[in-house]
């Protein structure tokens, strides 16, 4: 993987800054994500401990939803610099 | 040059074979049929077995995701309004579990001969494809075929957002569960890159949560299944 020219250099430089603000991106998004549906989790059993099974499965549907758009960053990441940057 | 050993890995390599001019990945078609084997023969297994005294393991597994099948089919749309969405809801997360499990076992590396085929876009796409036009058949097949065109453009300035919604439906549906996994197997090559003595803790926590995330993504490619069926045969709009 050594840049021979001039072209290929530029090649590796943007596809390796294009995923690492896919990856950036992508996990500032879903720690927010996952953090609100968190917070929202603990409010609810605080306020109503009989109902923290209901809440748990709700909880888990989020972080799965929320995570769902950070792994498709990475995909999109593999795709940039394993990828598109050897061609 | 500094030659990084990341840059050595290889992702997204398929055994591929050539039939009439078209490149199929034969891994994926050949690891989801054995996918299918598995839950066709547990199913067969639990069926021959069935009994109405003290279940055994499988058939309480069994019974469970029924159950919870059964129950949110019935909270969402109505049980007897989509009769097919309860064993499509079923059939999806059994394969698709086992599709995501069966990268558990390395069968090899570059390339991997067992490969999770969910961690193919081809067979993601396929299953959202599948989905979406079933929903669209039984919202046709229940409100009528101009009614539920009609139903797109009945808050007119609502219509381009309904119409970009059924369009990232099955993109999305596809992508999240291809990503999920997909991005197990990069991260396993990740960490097979570190020495030996190392690399056994991030492995097995990894493959811990990776066992996780296909158990979660499986359960929402269902859950979402269930819930577009219902959206789309909801009468009086939603």
């Amino acid at each position: 993987m050594a840049a021979n020219t001039l072209n290929q250099a530029i090649q590796y430089a943007g596809a390796f800054t294009g995923g690492g603000l896919a990856l950036g991106g992508g996990a500032i998004g879903a720690a927010i994500g996952d953090g609100l549906a968190g917070s929202s989790t603990i409010a609810g059993v605080a306020r109503q401990p009989e109902a923290q099974g209901r809440l748990f499965s709700i909880f888990f549907l989020t972080v799965g939803l929320v995570e769902a758009m950070y792994f498709i960053n990475l995909a999109f990441m593999a795709l940039f610099v394993f990828v598109l940057a050897k061609k | 040059m500094i030659r990084l050993p990341a840059a050595d890995i290889q992702i997204g390599d398929h055994v591929t074979r050539k039939f009439f001019g078209l490149t199929f990945n034969v891994d994926t078609i050949w690891s989801t049929l054995i996918a299918a084997a598995i839950v066709l023969v547990l199913g067969l297994w639990v069926r021959r077995r069935l009994t109405h005294g003290v279940p055994g393991k499988l058939q309480l597994f069994f019974e469970t995701v029924a159950a919870a099948v059964q129950k949110q089919v019935h909270d969402s749309i109505g049980v007897d309004v989509v009769p097919a969405a309860v064993p499509l809801a079923m059939a999806l997360f059994l394969f698709i579990l086992v599709a995501n499990w069966i990268g558990q076992l390395p069968f090899g590396d570059t390339p991997n001969y067992i490969p999770p085929p969910t961690a193919d876009t081809n067979l993601t796409y396929a299953l959202a494809f599948t989905v979406v036009f079933w929903v669209h058949a039984a919202a046709i097949r229940r409100r009528g075929f101009f009614p539920y065109v009609k139903s797109f453009f009945k808050p007119l300035w609502l219509s381009p957002i309904k119409i970009i919604e059924e369009i990232a439906k099955p993109i999305t549906l596809a992508l999240r569960l291809f990503g999920n996994i997909f991005s197990g197997g990069i991260m396993l090559a990740l960490i097979g890159i570190m020495p030996v003595f190392i690399l056994w803790a991030p492995n097995l926590i990894w493959k811990v949560f990776d066992s996780a995330i296909g158990v979660i993504q499986a359960f929402i490619f269902a859950l979402l299944t269930i819930l577009y069926f219902s959206f789309a045969v909801s009468e009086q709009g939603h």
